[in-house]
């Protein structure tokens, strides 16, 4: 039976031996609620604007990536540099199985879900044996090869130009809002993907991904099934990853993989949990937007926005604090907080 | 016909592993004596193609061009690299790898901006013209050329290595900074020594393959690709381990693409090294020093 209990800042849950708690004092939530209101208010001044929709939309994607990207490289202690493979596979399954055998979108999520998490499970074992450089290498190799294969396989990949005339995931007909209805989407899928990282690192399993981050040995020491762990915090933000690269398929009805797979794709994302603040899952957003809002806003400028814009990323990863990003500016670090360090190289 | 193409093979698996070696033996050098894996190698690429360029299309010749390129070269190495990055972010690696590739898209793009591909680059760096055969291959004298440029080099630098103080202090600086610093060497001149000596193979290589290479502003992320496969395939900072992955990946692909499919080349190296890496976690010279 499930009872509950009101504490001072508080409610506690208790069913069996489990304890839940939900906290009731507004600073712990005011902001984050404000915050989703604007991102719920924002299309309604901009519906005329299909641009900055997309822009906001492709933001939202972006943060939807880093969010279990950033979970991923704490969880496992290594930086991950290739997340697109996870993109890449889930946006070929959608779009295959969608484009020759008919799915509906929710059975080509489905198989999405189920073709990441059994190619991460397989290749979960790589966060066992590589450690530091080593894993960042593999990490980086593997959609590259993936790329090849797109290439070599043309005829089924369409490795240049991508696949194209997928099934819209919603159909309102007019295309103002089929554009309202994907940002409404993207930013549930970001708030949903947030809520989830932030439960994790909040919960027990938080604490165990510090951790492994921390030092691997001393986790296992002190009774971390680490391996165990490694193999989850590999495998969960993969899917989520591969849920995104469904998201694009069905949304904007095209998918190549040269657009996502080569590493130009994974520098922007690892420049937004750079730029973001990797110390919080909530960095990512900002992060997002900053590098959405530069590039876009930079390509009025024709051709020299290519060498402006990674200029700018310099002088920014540059100035910010280290570490902390654009998400420390706003957010002040309390003594408290868990703040993850990244070492590519580890002893 | 079989004979032709083993005989093909043979002779690429040599031209090809020769360049390479040149492409990946500055990479290799910097990650053994810096210790760094520097994402921003494809620079050097593109520098010695359009620095030269530069100065060409300003109206100099080709060996003033070269020098001032080379200059150019040591100043962007040693300024923005090694002082702007590396020494700041040393204890940051992921900044520094961060930042590393931003420079290095930024430079490409910047190139690209000056010189569109469309606008093409010629660069007259043809020593001799025309081919010859070996058995039944047909090649051109200018791989010829720099498949054996890229041994002499890498003879060069071994000797180096081996021979001279300076290449025993590197080579001491690669199995342990501190002890060589407990030692008396002057750490931080040898990395300067170093980020120069790593800049040399590529931009000679760049040189030598201008008359057969595509040159273009994006060249860059390819041929660091090669290098980081080479040096990965090879074991981080290893150059006997460079050496052998160098010729292995010009085997591969000269392999596939004779005796296959030219299109699997990229794909069959990338596997190769993947289960390399996978059941020998340091690649074939695992060790992280230098020799």
């Amino acid at each position: 039976m499930v009872s509950f209990e009101l504490k001072r800042d508080r409610i506690l849950a208790r069913w069996k031996k489990q304890k839940y708690e939900w906290i009731i004092e507004p600073r712990y939530w005011r902001n984050p609620i404000l915050w989703s209101m604007l991102l719920l208010v924002v299309p309604l001044f901009i519906t005329g604007y299909p641009n900055i929709l997309t822009m906001i939309t492709v933001a939202n994607l972006y943060a939807c990536i880093t969010i279990p990207l950033a979970l991923q490289m704490t969880g496992t202690g290594r930086l991950n540099f290739g997340p697109q493979l996870y993109l890449g596979l889930g946006g070929y399954t959608s779009a295959l199985l969608n484009l020759h055998l008919g799915f509906s979108p929710f059975f080509t999520l489905v198989a999405t879900i189920l073709v990441c998490m059994l190619v991460s499970l397989l290749l979960s074992p790589i966060t066992w044996i590589a450690k530091g450089l080593y894993f960042s290498l593999i990490t980086l190799i593997l959609p590259l090869a993936f790329l090849d294969l797109t290439f070599i396989y043309g005829s089924l990949f369409r490795g240049e130009v991508g696949l194209m005339g997928m099934s819209p995931v919603i159909n309102l007909g007019r295309i103002t809002w089929n554009y309202v209805s994907y940002y409404y989407l993207s930013v549930f899928m970001m708030l949903i993907f947030l809520f989830v990282a932030e439960k994790i690192a909040q919960s027990r399993f938080g604490v165990t991904m510090a951790a492994i981050n921390e030092n691997e040995d001393v986790a296992l020491m002190m009774g971390v099934n680490v391996n165990k762990y490694k193999v989850f915090y590999y495998v969960f933000p993969s899917i989520l990853t591969g849920i995104v690269g469904w998201f694009i398929v069905h949304t904007f009805r095209t998918f190549a993989g040269i657009t996502y797979l080569p590493l130009d794709f994974m520098l922007k994302m690892l420049i937004i949990v750079m730029i973001g603040g990797r110390a919080s899952v909530y960095g990512m957003i900002p992060g997002a937007y900053f590098v959405c809002f530069l590039e876009d806003s930079l390509r009025s400028l024709g051709t020299v926005n290519y060498f402006l814009f990674p200029l700018i990323l310099i002088i920014v990863l540059v100035a910010l604090p280290r570490g902390e990003g654009i998400y420390g500016l706003y957010h002040k670090r309390h003594p408290r907080d868990y703040f993850p360090v990244m070492r590519v190289r580890r002893e | 016909m079989l004979l032709v193409k083993l005989q093909s093979v043979l002779v690429y698996t040599f031209i090809w592993g020769s360049i390479y070696l040149l492409i990946s033996l500055g990479f290799s050098l910097i990650c053994g004596v810096l210790r760094i894996f520097h994402l921003g190698y494809g620079v050097i690429f593109v520098l010695a193609a359009y620095g030269t360029w530069i100065f060409i299309d300003a109206g100099l010749g080709l060996f003033p061009s070269i020098l001032l390129m080379i200059l150019l070269q040591i100043a962007v190495s040693l300024l923005v690299f090694y002082k702007g990055i590396f020494q700041r972010y040393l204890d940051r690696e992921e900044i520094l790898l961060t930042l590393t590739m931003l420079v290095f898209m930024m430079v490409t793009h910047l190139a690209n901006y000056i010189y569109p591909i469309t606008d093409g680059v010629n660069l007259p760096t043809t020593i001799i013209d025309g081919t010859f055969t070996i058995g039944a291959v047909r090649i051109s004298y200018q791989m010829l050329f720099a498949a054996l440029t890229g041994v002499l080099v890498t003879l060069i630098y071994i000797v180096f290595f081996l021979k001279t103080r300076m290449g025993l202090i590197i080579r001491a600086m690669s199995q342990s900074t501190q002890a060589s610093l407990l030692l008396g060497a002057d750490v931080n001149k040898m990395y300067y020594l170093a980020m120069i000596l790593s800049i040399i193979p590529p931009t000679i290589c760049t040189l030598m393959i201008a008359p057969f290479w595509s040159i273009e502003p994006h060249m860059g992320a390819n041929l660091m690709m090669t290098a980081m496969l080479i040096a990965i395939l090879g074991g981080l900072g290893n150059l006997k381990g460079s050496i052998i992955a160098s010729y292995m990946i010009g085997f591969i692909h000269a392999g596939v693409s004779f005796l296959y499919v030219s299109r699997f080349m990229g794909f069959a190296a990338l596997v190769i090294t993947l289960i390399v890496m996978i059941f020998k976690r340091g690649g074939l010279f695992a060790g992280e020093t230098i020799w």
